[in-house]
This record gives structure tokens, sequence and C-alpha cells, in this order.
């Protein structure tokens, strides 16, 4: 870590205190502090991690077991763009399985998670709320319905580039 | 204690306490529940469901766990029905499919070996007989409990998990992991490091770190509570690791004077292989530190003295005891009683300590004796004119009640690392931690806002002066206590007038708000306890600082009180029982004075010997006045003691300017380099015999391993010195022996005998047979002496720097630091510390020297009498509190890992404690391109 450039880690650090002490709720956990820094970062870093620890005065390890409990919380950065394909039960019906295949054949990865070049997120979808429109996805958290494999495709590729 | 309650468990009536659980009492009633993520002293958990039991109580029948199910009246417990045995043996099924069984499940357990062929095809890497835990390990055991169906085990799933071999001491394989998170539990109830957790959730949870980082940057102290609880082969000592124990005995660890009870385990082939906390023991509870748990199997390393050896023309040749004790006799005889000392060893048992006491005066009619690690005999003996014991007040174990702990100068975590359990534990049930030190330690953290009170150095007794006015003036004194119990109120009174809070703060550079709410936190506590030592303590202040103490607590009532008291902090396994039996320059055996003539006379009759009435030298003196000639003989036991030990500097050189020296040692160093006859001497574990602890608790040690050679324990060497100097007094058949005579002499230990040990420590003064011992001093009022408040006076910063070394440096050690980042690197298969530490310097020195934020310096102490430097490079960070105070703080596990890689074959008495020291500050310019 000594490797960084030590200004933009200590920029970080700055960044995440200053979410820290920005919480205006009441009460203030190691949960809502880790909300907090993702609700910003869109990521918990491991500075994160460290300042939560000394702000609420406990261990690295205790938020860790904390904010490893939840799927929710990731800890690299999100792609530029996030890439949800729905799964749920009409979407699987209405053949989410294939359109989740050749996005991802796309995309160049097997399994949720970010392209290598950093670009495009993608993520499952257990239910997006839109069975009506089933197939649905969701770029950048606007939904997209009845959806084919051609524009899923196209979609993506438009993304990556 | 409340009504016991009564219930039945398997058709048998029982007793039990109130808030015991099913499984308590079970236990206490001789009923075994099988149980896997249950432990004594920690709290119920209930993670794996294998001690559930059908209860009925108030008319309901349920299934509950009996871990976390308290007792309740006319309860009826069933613990061996044929569902509830169905339903156990489902659980274990789901527990063992994550690890390997075939072994578990099979017939043959008993019967295998290692290399034999497996009918059942369980891979070789699976078995239980190359598991290092086999034999020992409870999941196996409480799996042949269960009677299982062998025909049919469940299938196994291998996670395929690392193996984390590479942190220091102890290897972690969670293959083997069956998540009954005692590990976690113990690290963070009981030791509260926090250093393991559970990660991820559900079917994936597992131990392990914060980004499954090495324990040297997860904040481990290595005390291996986690390795002594686990039930499985997960947590293994590194060392010994597949060694079966053939015998166990406990004993007493001799790395520290809080005396942890220890089960020592000894193979078929003499060697002590490991170490484990004892649960019944009083000072520690079940718990170890990484000196006691990984560092105490020195007695096995090859190279040891096993035979006396004589110095002829410059080489050291074996000879017989007779003759090496001729030798010695005839050496000595050669000096007079004031060119001749005695250093006895930290290790040394009170039966040691005694007969070298005894040797000193009545053989060789000196009183220059002293205990190698009793370098501030002011903290215990400055007690005597306010308390009139020169020992702690109070026990450990009532730490954990106290609602304020104060900490001055001394940094037990390292120097006593049980003594901090308590510590953090009542900080943890909320109890204010006041710490006054330059130094950032390990409790530091612990404090609340303000807490931690950093003054200049040399300035913490004006300090703690400063805090006793600010308790009388906020008038939180005990009142009743002090004018009943207490006398010299008035003359302390008026001695701080002088202590005026803008004068104190003036001088220790603590703001008069921090004092009075220091004031505050300790005086208005329920109860109240100070632990002093005298790291960063000048030596002209050490006397005043215990003075001190003893007024504060004595104002506030916190002596004679539970969870109150003063505990002073040294170094030295047996230190305390060195002082009680007379291995002391200044007081002979029960703290008579050598000047007091009517005790004197009276011991000279029992000796018969006439006690020399000069005070002997101190260590210290002693190693001052080898150094310039004035000793030119000595006797030292050498086990124990570091020659860099800070305070022991000189030793080293000293003892090569002596005409004659004598060395007990087990093995050759660099004080036996010197001598002129080898004594071999036997170590803890092959030794019978008491220490006594920084609570007074006087406890047995007993021999575990047989000695094959011609090594003899310290008492036996030293009375046979004796006789062979002609004197009388030391027939001594066994340490029991000795001991008896101790007891004859020492008052406080008049009840104390071997017999009496045997079933537990005893905290002296016992004054008989029949007393238990006292675990409180003046908790009655103390017929023999009353309390008295002793004057101390204000001082002027003592300066120490000079004009080219001129900042203090105040080397801090913490476990670790949640907002600095650490940087690990895999060395030949081991994880280091490599990370570059950050310089805290006072603005103003800084723009002096030229230096800004974040650039590197260097610093460097002043040269020790060898010439010898400590250097330090790190980045400049403008925060210290104080000009002319420059703080470091490092990590913990540096400690740990130098303390591995150590070639010592006794690395423990090595790890450097904290001193202050005097250093020079530069810049480092470096070349463009290198950062």
């Amino acid at each position: 870590m000594a490797s960084e450039a030590p200004e933009s880690a200590d920029d970080l650090r700055v960044q995440i205190q200053a979410l820290l002490k920005g919480q205006s709720q009441p009460t203030v956990t190691v949960l809502s502090s880790l909300l907090a820094i993702q609700d910003d970062l869109h990521y918990l870093p491991n500075e994160a991690i460290e300042e939560t620890a000394s702000f609420s005065n406990t261990t690295i390890n205790e938020v860790w077991s904390v904010a490893s409990f939840y799927t929710n919380f990731r800890f690299t950065p999100p792609g530029d763009h996030t890439y949800e394909v729905c799964w749920g039960p009409s979407c699987h019906v209405k053949g989410a399985q294939q359109i989740l295949k050749c996005v991802q054949e796309e995309l160049g990865i097997d399994r949720e998670g970010e392209t290598e070049d950093g670009k495009v997120t993608l993520k499952y979808g257990t239910c997006l709320g839109a069975c009506a429109q089933a197939p649905v996805i969701a770029i950048d958290h606007h939904h997209k319905g009845r959806i084919t494999m051609e524009i899923a495709v196209r979609l993506a590729r438009e993304l990556k580039s | 204690m409340a009504d016991p309650i009564k219930l039945t468990i398997d058709g048998q009536e029982i007793e039990a306490q109130p808030g015991q659980t099913i499984i308590q009492a079970a236990m206490d009633s001789g009923t075994y529940i099988p149980y896997l993520c249950y432990m004594p002293k920690m709290k119920p958990y209930g993670a794996c469901r294998m001690c559930v039991v059908e209860t009925e109580s108030n008319g309901r029948t349920m299934t509950q766990a009996s871990c976390t199910t308290p007792v309740a009246p006319d309860m009826v417990v069933r613990t061996k029905t044929g569902d509830i045995q169905e339903l156990r043996r489902g659980i274990i099924d789901l527990l063992m499919t994550e690890h390997p069984h075939g072994c578990l499940t099979c017939h043959r357990i008993e019967l295998c070996g290692p290399q034999d062929v497996c009918l059942r095809h369980v891979r070789v890497t699976d078995r239980c007989t190359i598991c290092p835990k086999n034999e020992r390990c409870e999941l196996k055991d409480t799996v042949r409990s269960m009677e299982l169906d062998l025909t049919n085990p469940m299938e196994y799933h291998f996670r395929d998990l690392p193996r984390h071999v590479d942190d220091p001491f102890y290897d972690r394989d969670y293959n083997l992991c069956i998540v009954c998170a005692r590990c976690v539990r113990v690290c963070e109830e009981v030791r509260f490091d926090t250093a393991l957790t559970l990660v991820s959730r559900s079917g994936t949870a597992l131990v392990g770190t914060s980004h499954g980082t090495s324990l040297l940057e997860s904040g481990c102290e290595f005390c291996g509570a986690c390795v002594d609880v686990c039930p499985t082969g997960a947590l293994v000592e590194r060392d010994y690791k597949w060694d079966k124990a053939d015998t166990q005995v406990t004993t007493i660890c001799s790395n520290c004077p809080v005396g942890c009870q220890v089960i020592t385990e000894v193979n078929k082939r003499n060697k002590a292989i490991r170490f484990r906390g004892d649960l019944a023991g009083e000072a520690n509870n079940g718990q170890l530190c990484f000196k006691g748990k990984f560092a105490s199997d020195y007695p096995n390393k090859k190279g040891r003295f096993r035979y006396p050896l004589v110095k002829i023309d410059s080489e050291l040749k074996r000879t017989t005891w007779a003759l090496a004790l001729e030798s010695a006799a005839e050496n000595l005889k050669k000096f007079s009683p004031d060119q001749i000392a005695i250093i006895a060893s930290p290790r040394g048992t009170n039966e040691d300590n005694y007969v070298a006491g005894k040797l000193a005066r009545v053989a060789l009619g000196t009183n220059n004796i002293d205990s190698a690690l009793n370098l501030n005999p002011e903290l215990t003996e400055g007690l005597l004119p306010s308390t009139g014991y020169g020992a702690a007040t109070n026990s450990i174990w009532e730490l954990e009640n106290s609602r304020c702990v104060m900490v001055i100068g001394g940094n037990p975590t390292e120097e006593q690392n049980v003594l901090a359990v308590p510590v953090k534990k009542a900080a943890r049930d909320g109890a204010d931690i006041v710490v006054i030190d330059a130094r950032e330690t390990e409790l530091t953290r612990y404090c609340k806002d303000g807490l931690w009170l950093r003054p200049k150095p040399g300035t913490e007794v004006t300090l703690v002066g400063g805090i006793l006015r600010a308790v009388m003036d906020e008038a939180l004194e005990d009142k009743e206590f002090v004018n009943t119990r207490v006398d010299g109120l008035q003359d302390i009174k008026q001695e701080l007038w002088s202590f005026d809070l803008v004068r104190v703060a003036q001088i220790t550079g603590i703001e008069e708000d921090q004092i009075r709410a220091a004031a505050r936190a300790y005086g208005s506590a329920e109860s109240a306890a100070i632990l002093y030592g005298a790291d960063t303590i000048l030596a002209e202040e050490k006397t005043d600082l215990a003075l001190a103490v003893a007024n504060l607590a004595l104002v506030t009532g916190n002596i004679g009180r539970a969870g109150g008291g003063i505990y002073p902090l040294f170094g030295g396994a047996n230190t305390q029982g060195s002082n009680d039996v007379g291995a002391n320059p200044r007081f002979l055996p029960g703290y008579v004075s050598v000047q007091d003539e009517s005790a004197r006379a009276q011991l000279s009759k029992e000796w018969g010997a006439r006690i020399p009435d000069q005070a002997g030298l101190s260590i210290t003196e002693m190693v001052a006045a080898m150094a310039d000639g004035t000793i030119k003989a000595a006797i030292v036991m050498a086990d124990g003691i570091a020659p860099d030990q800070p305070g022991l500097e000189g030793l080293q050189a000293a003892l090569d300017r002596l005409d004659f020296l004598l060395v007990s040692d087990d093995f050759p160093g660099e004080l036996s380099h010197f001598a002129d006859v080898i004594l071999p001497s036997a170590a803890f574990t092959e030794i019978d015999g008491t220490f006594t602890n920084l609570e007074r608790r006087v406890q047995l040690l007993r021999r575990g391993m047989t000695l094959n050679y011609e090594e003899r324990p310290g008492w036996a060497a030293l009375a046979a010195l004796g006789r062979a100097m002609g004197a009388s007094g030391f027939e001594f058949d066994t340490a029991a022996d000795v001991f008896a005579e101790i007891a004859s002499i020492v008052p406080s230990y008049a009840g104390i005998s071997h017999d009496r040990l045997e079933s537990g420590g005893i905290q002296w003064p016992c004054a008989d047979s029949e007393a238990s011992g006292t675990a409180i001093l003046h908790g009655e009022p103390d017929e023999a002496f009353r309390p008295r408040m002793t004057p101390m006076s204000i001082r002027e910063l003592l300066d120490v720097r000079d004009s080219e070394y001129p900042f203090t440096l105040a080397h801090g050690r913490v476990l670790h630091v949640p907002d600095h980042p650490v940087d690990v690197e895999n060395r030949d298969g081991m994880n280091y510390i490599s990370r570059d530490s950050y310089v805290h310097l006072h603005p103003n020195d800084a723009s002096s020297a030229g230096i800004s934020d974040g650039e590197m310096v260097e610093l460097r102490s002043k040269p020790d009498q060898d010439g010898n430097t400590v250097t330090f490079i790190g980045y400049a960070k403008l925060e210290s509190p104080h000009p002319g105070l420059i703080s470091v703080t490092t990590l913990f596990g540096e400690v740990a890992s130098a303390m591995q890689d150590s070639d010592d074959p006794d690395p423990a008495p090595r790890v450097r404690g904290l001193p202050l020291m005097a250093v020079s500050l530069t810049k480092v310019s470096v070349p463009a391109g290198v950062a």
C-alpha cells in the first residue's frame, strides 16, 4: 500500500471520514456507516473498513464480519454501467436464461461481475418487479421490457464501446 | 448466595445455582451431555446444537439446547431419550459433512496407525491418524460418544481451502473447522482483540480475518487462546505439531509476575511440547500470553549445560559437582564480604531465593544480594510507609469489576500480559481507563476521550499530584475512610498547596480540564484501581510515584476495597517472592530491614551466624560496582536474564572485569561466557518449588520433565555451595524442606506449605494453617499497621536530554492501527510486517528542523555504554502534543515475528520493553525517483 500515491489514498480517507461524519440519522451503526459509504462510492474499499472501525471504535475484523455478511456490499469498484438481467420466474419462463447466456457471451464473462475493462457490471436480478413486461433487463437502473436476444446483445455491445 | 434450585436430570434429583445453565448443572452432577461450542468461562452461544435435551417445565415438554437454557425450579431434564439421541446423530452428521470423517465413523479408529492400509479408501490426508489433534480432538471424542450407525456415513464435501501456515506460532487449516466459533468468541469476549471473526453467512460462513489478511495485520496478540479452545485440528501450535503428550503436569509459567497456571504436556522423549492455560488457574483464569504459550519450550533446546564446568587455563572443562563446589568455595574465600555479590534469577523460586539470601548472609557475610529484574524496587518498597506491605494490595481478577483503572508508566499488555485481560474486560463493561503515558500502548485505545494523558516525559509524578489535588478540590475523597482508617491527611493537605493546577498544567503540558476529568473519573468511581510501572519514570521519581499512587488510593478509599487497590508493575516471574524471602540487599526475609537491630539479632540466632548490618548493593549498584572494580567476585543465577534488558545494559561488560565469577545457568550465553565455574541449572519445568506472583499468591511449580544429567535446582546448588564453604544450616533434602524453613521465619508465609499449595495458590499474609490467605490487604482494619499518607514534593521538569540528542522518543507499540495501512510481505513462506512508520513530531520542532508533513526523517538514539544506537526511519506527521517529544508507534506483530525467528534458546526475556530514549532528529533526503 505504501507504493500507492499517498495523496490519493489520503484523499479517499478524507472523503470516507466526511461520509461517516455526515450521517444525519439519530442511530449511527457500523451497518449505517457502511451503507453511507457504499451509497456514495458504490463499493467499500479497504480504507472504508479501516475508517469505519476507527470511527465506531471497534476493530477491522468486527466491521468485516458485518460487511461480509450482506451480499449487497461489494468490495471492488463497480463498472461504469450496470446491466441487470432478471431471472425471476416470469422472465425465466419467457427465456431469461438464453438472454443471460448471450449477454455473457457478448460481454466476455461467465458469471456476475465486471467486464475485464471495468466498463460494465453484469448482475442477476431475482425479480425487477415488472413481470408483465417479461423478459426484463435494467441498464443503469432503467428498465427495458419485452427484450429479445438481439436487443439484449445490441444493448450490451453499445455499453461496451 | 441465592437459594439453590432443585431439578431432575435423568431421574436424578440435583441442586443447581440460579443462573446456571442445564449443561453446567449436569456437568456438576456428573452427567455427560455432548457439546462442541460450549466452553466453560465463555458466554453460552448455542451454535452446534449438540447439547439438545428434552425439558419438562410448567407442564410443557420442549427440546432445547442445554448450554443456553437456564435451570428452572422443578424442571425435569432428559438427556438420553431415543428421540434426543436420534436428533443429535442427525446434527453431528451435518456437522461432519465438511470435516474429513472417514475415520471418525470407522470402527477401527482406535486400532489404525498412520501407515495402515485403509479398507475404506480414506485419503491419507483425510485420516485422523495424521491429524495433529488426533487423541486430543474433541470432535472425535464427541462423535465416538454418539454411537453412530457406522455403515452409512454421509458424503463428505472437501472445501479445499488454503491452509494458513505463514503466520507466527500457529497454523490454521479451516478445512477442519466446524464453525463452533469458540476461537472467535474467546478472542472477542475473553481477550477483547477480535483478531478473528466470522466471515460471510449461512453455509459459507467461516472463521477468518478482514479481507483474509494475515494475523499480523488483524491485531492478533498471539496469546494462543483460540488454539487452546479449538475442538478440532483447525488451529494447532506449529512447534511439536504432531507430537503426542505422554504426561501432563500443572505448573506456573516463568515469564512474568502474573504467575499463570499452565498445563505442560511432556512427551515420551522428555520434552515439554505444549503449554495450555489452566482454566482452574486463579491468577490467569485459563489465559496465557505469547511468551507463556509459545516461548516456554526452551528447556528442550539442544546445547544445555549438563555437567558442572570449571575454567582451567582459560578453557572450561567438565568436572564433578564436588570439585566444582570445592573450587568455587576456595575462590570465594579469597575475597572479603564487601567484594562479593549474588545476583538471583528472575525465575528463581522462593526456595532458590531464600537459600541465596541465606548463603549471602551466613556463608559470605554480605548483604550484596538482589534479584536481577528487581530494577525498580522503589515501586514496591516505596509502599512500605504507606500501606505497610511492599506488594499489590488487591488481586488480579478483581480488576474486571473495577469501575476505573488508571495505568501509569507501564505497558501491562506486553510485560504482564494476562494482567491486562481483566483491565480490558472492565473497559468493555464501561469502566473508565485512564492512561498516563507519553507512549501509545495497547491500553490507550480503551481510553475514552481525553483520558489518555500524555505528560511531558519526566513529569508523571507531578501530574499524579495534580490529580490528587483535583480530587481534593472537587471533594471526591472518601471522608469516612480517611478519617477513621488513615493517618497523615493534614501533612499532605499542606503539601498539596504547591500542586496548584495552573502550575501543574504548565509543568506537565496537560490542560487543567483534562487533569480534572481524570480526577473525576478516578475519584468518583465506585472502585478504582491503579497500575503503575516505571517504564517512563525517571530514577529520582520512582519512590515519589509509589507514594503519590498510595496517597491517591488512600484518599479515595480505594485501599481495602474490592475492585480498587494499587498494583506495582515489575518484571520477573518471582521478583515479588525474592523480596519476600530476603533475596534483597535492604531487607531480610519478611521485609525486616537489615538495620533493624533486634530483628537482625533474632535471625542471626536462628541462622547461627552474624548478619551484616549494612544495606547491600542493589542490582543496578552492583553492576556499577563490578564495572569500577569494587566488587571482585560474583555468583549469578543467570536463567531468564537477558543482558540487553533495559537497566542491565552494562552487566555483560561488568562481569568481564570480575576476578571470579560463578554462573548457574541452563544455556551457554553472554553471561556464562566469562564464568570461572559453571553449575548446570534445572529449568522451571524440571523443578518443584514456589513462585509468588504480583498479587502475593504463592503457587506451586511441579516437575514435569525428569533430570537425566547433573542439572540441579538453584536452591540445591546454592545449599551445596554453602556446605562446601563450611557453613551450617544448609542441610535441605527437598524444596518443601526449604519452604518449611521460610514459613518458620517469614510471618506472612507462616500458614503456607507445599502440601497446602497442592490444592491451589494462597495469597500472603497467611498467618497459620487454618487461614485461607488474604485477597485484599486492609480489607479489615489492620491491627498491625495503620495506612498513612506521606507527602511528596512537586518537581519542575527533570530533563535527561542534551544538546546533541535534544528530543525524547516515546516508543509505543499497539496491536493494530485501524487507520494506517500495514503491508505484509511473505519471505521464505513466513509473513512479516513491512511498513513505513510514522514519526509524530510537534509542528514547532518540525519547522525549526526544516521538516514538513510527510517527509522522511531519521531518529538516532544516544549511544549506550557499549556505543550501540537505535535508529528509526519514518514519515513525519506533525501531531505530537509537546515540543521536544517525538513518538513512534510500531506494531506488536513485529515482536511476534522476531520471537518466532529468534535463534536464542530462550527468546522471551529478550522481548524489548519500551523505554524512553534521547534521540536526534534529521531529515532524510531521498534521491529523486526512489520514493
